[in-house]
């Protein structure tokens, strides 16, 4: 059935359905415009450059009404987080004007960099919903710069805690929370500019929602924002009546966890019982004591990014869609970390792994649907110092785009950011003009396509060199970078390339890995490496693994991956059986 | 499907940083528990969703595996 065919059976015993897509879109587009603004706002390029953070609007119960196209990690996370924080601070301890903050792990956010802000909009004096805007502040205090302590063991290592309380009380600054919080962070001037971005940006929604209640009449456009859920709720119920009743599992590891050497399994039961899907993730590792535990919020935007990768696009997304999902997460595992255990990772790593896990759980009733595995690894690359040039201290957290899985009808895409977060990377130009960092090269690797029918997306390779005068305090959280570890391929196709990150000192010929040069425990996790004037530091993305057998792939597009060389001549005679 | 059952709040002090789980999903839960009775034995869930959840799907999921 077509998506038109089926917003007009769909919609409907009450209001007019253009008149529902009118207000859906209106939704959609404050969003993006929160979304615009916080990108002309902020301060730091984790924001206008990195595209990180997430505007959400929400009803007065906490349903989520409105989203627009921001980080998958973030958006299904909000669920929790502003229903957490209404329930803990009670609905009526809102007032116009105030703004919650929030970044705690174990109250439904996804990891403790990101901060969410919350304003309630209140219409002819009755409070009518909230506008919330997730985002991930760069350097948030902690035992790393950057804080992504990659040996964190403890939540305490990983950053300035803070549970729901109001920053802005009726629209004016709590300063000395304020003060508080900038003293906990290095660089506090991004804080102050970042936060007030944020902020900002739920200042024009609310402006944009007021305008949409007077034209259309508060009750008018609750109405709407319910009908708009009942029917996102009915489309996922079709959508999921069409798999096969049954029970699908699978199993997947993460190479280690940043501070024990020891692969870490992760293991879902994925059940088709109607019209519902229950997610079950019973059978994976108790939890870790290194970073990578997941928290309730990953675990499940993980399943629902799944989910909505496999059903139809057009479902308005709303707390509707996702009432037909549901998710069992055991407290104390790999996905569901407990009080005080370590998660900052969790958000980056461990959520691509579960997405591709669901998919993969699914690839044998929805072969046309799913993908290989991507990269999973969010190439985590922090670092800071002081600029030698400005004297000021900088930090930085860059993330890197790996290879995306192939699908049964295409290759992967290429140099992507990881599935959950529809973010991008920092230009070459902003490393240069920001912070004391030369780029080498920056290339797609080749060869690190999965080998296919159709071939998995490739890796990049970025080389930096520490600039003159300068000392760069460095940490890493990345996956994929040994053993059987890398992207799986699906019906015959090949697992993707390793992921890497090494570092050739000043006087060095050489790439070396950090446990040989530094002696770290990991050599894809570690934590405030100091690195020197003509160091250099190479960052390999993993790539995605390929769809179907090498030795069927299209002759001509294997000519052409040659010519480009996204394929050696080499892999192309010996894996696709090449002549040419 | 809802048995009997009643809502139970989570009364905290201030300094408590422990956050209590639904029985079913795992999902932190602020303020109140729904507190049942399943088969004898009571269970604390974050809502009656999820006590839905756990008689239709957790238990004869538990059932079938003492089977085998």
């Amino acid at each position: 059935m077509a998506a038109q065919d089926r917003t007009a059976e769909g919609i409907g015993d009450g209001i007019d359905p253009v008149l529902l897509g009118i207000i859906n879109n209106n939704f959609v587009n404050i969003c993006r415009e929160m979304g615009i603004t916080m990108t002309r706002t902020a301060f730091s390029p984790i924001f206008n450059e990195g595209l990180d953070f997430s505007c959400v609007l929400f009803d007065r119960h906490g349903n989520m009404i409105g989203q627009a196209e921001f980080c998958p990690a973030q958006l299904a996370a909000s669920l929790f987080i502003v229903r957490w924080t209404v329930e803990e601070l009670g609905v009526d301890s809102f007032e116009p004007g105030d703004v919650v903050l929030h970044n705690d792990p174990y109250r439904g956010g996804a990891h403790i960099p990101e901060h969410s802000v919350i304003r309630p909009v209140f219409h002819g004096g009755e409070l009518w919903g909230f506008v919330a805007n997730v985002g991930h502040l760069a350097e948030i205090g902690g035992k790393a710069v950057g804080s992504f302590a990659a040996d964190a063991t403890e939540v305490f290592q990983e950053g300035l805690r803070i549970p729901p309380v109001k920053i802005v009380s009726r629209d004016e600054n709590n300063l000395d929370l304020w003060r508080l919080i900038m003293a906990n962070h290095r660089t506090p001037r991004n804080t102050w500019g970042d936060l007030n971005a944020q902020i900002g940006s739920l200042r024009v929604a609310e402006r944009r929602l007021l305008e949409l209640l007077d034209r259309y009449g508060a009750e008018f456009v609750s109405q709407a924002a319910e009908e708009l859920m009942d029917y996102s709720e009915r489309w996922m119920r079709a959508e999921i009546a069409a798999i096969p009743d049954g029970s699908y599992e699978f199993t997947d590891w993460m190479e280690d966890d940043g501070v024990v050497d020891e692969p870490v399994k992760f293991h879902v039961t994925v059940t088709i019982d109607g019209d519902r899907m229950i997610v079950d993730w019973t059978g994976s590792s108790p939890q870790v004591r290194g970073p990578i535990n997941a928290t309730y919020g990953v675990t499940s935007g993980a399943v629902y990014n799944a989910v909505f990768h496999v059903t139809d696009s057009s479902i308005p997304k709303n707390s509707g869609a996702y009432r037909p999902i549901h998710i069992i997460a055991p407290p104390g595992t790999v996905t569901n970390v407990v009080y005080p255990g370590p998660s900052v990772g969790g958000n980056t790593e461990t959520h691509p792994k579960l997405v591709d896990m669901v998919t993969g759980a699914l690839a044998p009733v929805m072969r046309d649907r799913v993908a290989a595995a991507e990269g999973a690894s969010a190439c985590n690359f922090l670092f800071g110092g002081v600029h030698p040039k400005t004297g000021d201290y900088y930090a930085n957290y860059h993330l890197e785009g790996c290879g995306w899985g192939a699908k049964d009808y295409d290759d992967g895409n290429d140099c992507t950011i990881v599935v959950n977060g529809n973010c991008r990377n920092t230009p070459v130009e902003i490393f240069e003009t920001r912070y004391p960092l030369e780029t080498v090269e920056y290339s797609l690797i080749a060869d690190s396509g999965g080998a296919g029918r159709h071939r998995g997306g490739l890796g990049t390779r970025r080389i930096m060199r520490v600039g003159a005068g300068a000392e760069v305090t460095a940490s890493a959280l990345f996956d994929r970078t040994k053993g059987e570890f890398r992207a799986w391929g699906l019906e015959g196709g090949l697992p993707g390339g390793y992921g890497a990150i090494l570092v050739k000192r000043n006087g060095d010929t050489e790439f070396r890995t950090f446990p040989e040069v530094y002696g770290t425990v990991s050599a894809s996790k570690f934590t405030n490496i100091l690195l020197k004037e003509g160091d250099e530091i190479m960052l390999d993305a993993p790539g995605g693994g390929g769809f179907g057998d090498p030795l069927e792939r299209d002759r001509d597009a294997v000519a052409r991956d040659v010519a480009e060389g996204i394929v050696s001549p080499e892999a192309a005679r010996d894996v696709y059986g090449w002549d040419g | 499907m809802t048995t009997v059952g009643h809502w139970e709040p989570i009364v905290t002090q201030i300094w408590d940083t422990v956050i209590t789980p639904c029985d079913c999903c795992g999902q932190v839960v602020a303020k109140r528990l729904w507190v049942v009775d399943v088969d004898g034995e009571e269970h604390r869930f974050c809502s009656t969703r999820c006590e839905e959840l756990y008689r239709t799907h957790v238990v004869p999921q538990r059932r079938a595996e003492t089977a085998t």
